[in-house]
């Protein structure tokens, strides 16, 4: 038997190793990046996944990241530069991975609705540049059910094999039914937003209010990964982010690297970061909150001067109430400008594109995924949206990944060490004689 | 009074200016906010927003070690590698963007059963009760600039985003 490549090859992080395995060998960002200090464009170096709950992803290396300009093969989840592609997947296979592709079969992910001129460039990537044995190609959604079912045998998702994945990842978010091990395509609803999205609107809004951030996509998206949360009451903590001294429980202050004493910005007192997390449901309750909205900002003038007083030599900025509004994008999209429906009727729209006996389970089978599901309370706030939307007789199950980040790629490991893989998949003989679009077909059911 | 520094989106790249044709249409017709709406999302998706990305990828081979390459295929005799080097050549100057790619892909064309791209977008929201939070400091807002539609909350903010935003997107 010849080994398998499963490669999730993703927006923002790309996670490789080799199908059987419990977890991929490589996580290293899609892209090539150029520091300042660089003359060249450099393949980033691969990344750890903090164990502990936090989202945040450590590089290994200490390259200062300040103003880094970045190029990424892969835009709004697509790719359309296979050139870059092929640089990043060299490097990948034979610096990082050391595997010899033509003795080995490669499972790809590859996002849905992928155009065909998108799949014939691909195909000609895996067969012709780098000359796999054979390809099999994959979406998250299914891959995610797979390895839940098989995690969770004796669950309803198992035992239904239905579920609806709910994957918000760095380029957009999709809510996805599966039945029977294949995504219901006809049945996927997706927001045009993901990590990336939001990275941006937190750089933009710590622009306007403190320093000129526009070009620090790797420190930003720490800050976000460290930072950033959602909220259980938003009329309720826009009020609280007003409110100075130990009164606000969500001002911090972020320390931008030097690029002398250290190469990587922190968090300046993690405790103060963390004493939202006292913050209790029950305080909700105080009578003027909530009711009139448009009464809150009146006095906004005075209070406001004091984000002015930020040191710019200090090369540090607080974050208030951008903690809690960045990844409220997700819910309400339209809050800020976009017109597209938030995360919980994205789902009802999903479900309602289904047969109605599917209803009830993929309601009480929902599971999230993707690397922007980790903030702090994404699962709680969810449900409280999703619950008056949905008939009263259907339950509201919302399972988070145990590793939201590596889930499809487990999933894909998983499919990749199963007896049937190797009959799944397109071998080159076949894509030689009959090229791209007839071999994709032998993907779909 | 140029206000340069302050405004991050001045120096656009000129890859992000090569706008995808829908937007072309879009920014053609004469309502700003719609204007506004669309490249609203083009500059969340832009990878280096206060970059300028002048000098194009002449130099991106040069982040290869020579060994990554050694499982490229090099045919140079090929005739499919040859006209595959003679399009990338041509492909070169900048790929295209996902937009672009979108659009020569031509969905509108698919029977109305065949999920797509296009069919999959989760759509506009069916409540039409929005909250609205200031552009410039993410408080409540309840003001709308008559400009360019962007909500913001108070004189001070309104200030802000008159001298650093308002119309920028589109300008
Ligand atoms: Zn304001
Ligand atoms: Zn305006």
């Amino acid at each position: 038997m010849s080994n398998v490549v499963v490669l999730d090859n993703g927006g923002g992080l790309l996670k490789a190793g080799a199908g059987g395995d419990l977890d991929p060998s490589v996580i290293i960002p899609n892209c090539l990046y150029r520091p300042l200090s660089a003359k060249k464009w450099l393949h980033p170096s691969p990344i750890s996944i903090s164990t502990t709950a936090t989202a945040a992803t450590e590089p290994s290396s200490d390259l200062d990241l300040t103003s880094a300009s970045v190029r990424r093969p892969i835009d709004r989840g697509y790719l359309i530069n296979p050139d870059l592609q092929r640089d990043i997947w060299s490097h990948l296979f034979t610096s990082l991975l050391h595997v010899n592709p033509s003795n080995s079969s490669l499972l790809l992910t590859e996002p849905l609705f992928t155009l065909p001129s998108i799949q014939r460039a691909t195909d000609e990537l895996v067969f012709e540049d780098f000359n796999f044995a054979s390809l099999y190609v994959s979406d998250s959604p299914s891959l995610v059910h797979f390895y839940e079912a098989s995690r969770r045998p004796t669950s309803l998702l198992s035992r239904a094999q239905c579920s609806l994945v709910v994957d918000c990842g760095f380029s957009f978010t999709h809510a996805a039914p599966v039945f029977q091990n294949f995504t219901l395509n006809y049945a996927v609803k997706r927001i045009d937003l993901g990590g990336k999205a939001l990275t941006n609107y937190l750089k933009e809004l710590v622009s306007y209010r403190a320093l000129n951030v526009m070009d620090e996509t790797f420190i930003m998206d720490d800050v976000k990964e460290r930072l950033c949360f959602v909220s259980l009451n938003v009329p309720r903590d826009l009020q609280i982010a007003r409110k100075s001294g130990k009164e606000n429980f969500f001002r911090c202050t972020y320390v931008l690297p030097d690029g002398v004493s250290y190469t990587r910005g922190f968090v300046k007192n993690p405790d103060d970061a963390k004493r939202y997390l006292s913050l209790s449901d029950e305080k909700v309750s105080s009578p003027s909150l909530g009711v009139k909205k448009d009464v809150i900002e009146l006095d906004v003038s005075e209070k406001t001067e004091d984000k002015k007083r930020i040191d710019l030599t200090k090369n540090e900025f607080d974050l208030t109430n951008e903690r809690f509004l960045v990844p409220e994008m997700i819910f309400h999209p339209a809050d800020l400008g976009m017109n597209q429906a938030g995360l919980a009727e994205c789902i009802v729209r999903a479900v309602n594109s289904c047969h109605p006996h599917l209803h009830p389970v993929l309601y009480e089978s929902i599971v999230l995924t993707g690397g922007s599901t980790l903030f702090h309370n994404f699962a709680e706030r969810l449900e409280k949206e999703l619950r008056p939307l949905v008939p009263d007789e259907c339950q509201v199950k919302i399972t988070t990944q145990e590793d939201p980040i590596l889930g499809s790629w487990r999933g894909g490991s998983l499919l990749a060490s199963s007896p049937s893989f190797e009959a799944m998949c397109v071998t080159k003989a076949e894509y030689e004689e009959l090229g791209s679009a007839r071999c994709r077909k032998r993907f779909l059911h | 009074m140029d206000d340069d520094s302050t405004n991050p989106f001045r120096r656009m790249s000129s890859r992000t200016r090569k706008v995808a044709p829908k937007m072309v249409a879009a920014l053609a017709s004469s309502d700003n906010r719609t204007q506004a709406a669309l490249a609203r999302l083009e500059a969340l998706e832009n990878d280096n927003a206060g970059v300028e990305v002048v000098e194009n990828i002449d130099d991106e081979d040069a982040s290869l070690d020579d060994d990554d390459q050694a499982y490229i295929k090099r045919q140079s005799k090929g005739t499919k590698r040859k006209t595959r080097q003679a399009k990338a050549l041509e492909a070169k100057k900048a790929p295209k963007t996902f937009m672009e790619l979108l659009h020569e892909a031509n969905l509108e064309s698919l029977p109305p059963h065949v999920p797509s791209y296009l069919k999959a977008a989760v759509g506009p929201p069916s409540s039409t009760s929005r909250r609205h939070f200031c552009t410039v400091c993410g408080f409540a807002a309840s003001y709308t600039c008559i400009r360019c539609g962007i909500r913001f909350c108070s004189s001070r903010c309104q200030n802000i985003h008159n001298d650093t935003r308002c119309l920028k997107f589109v300008a």
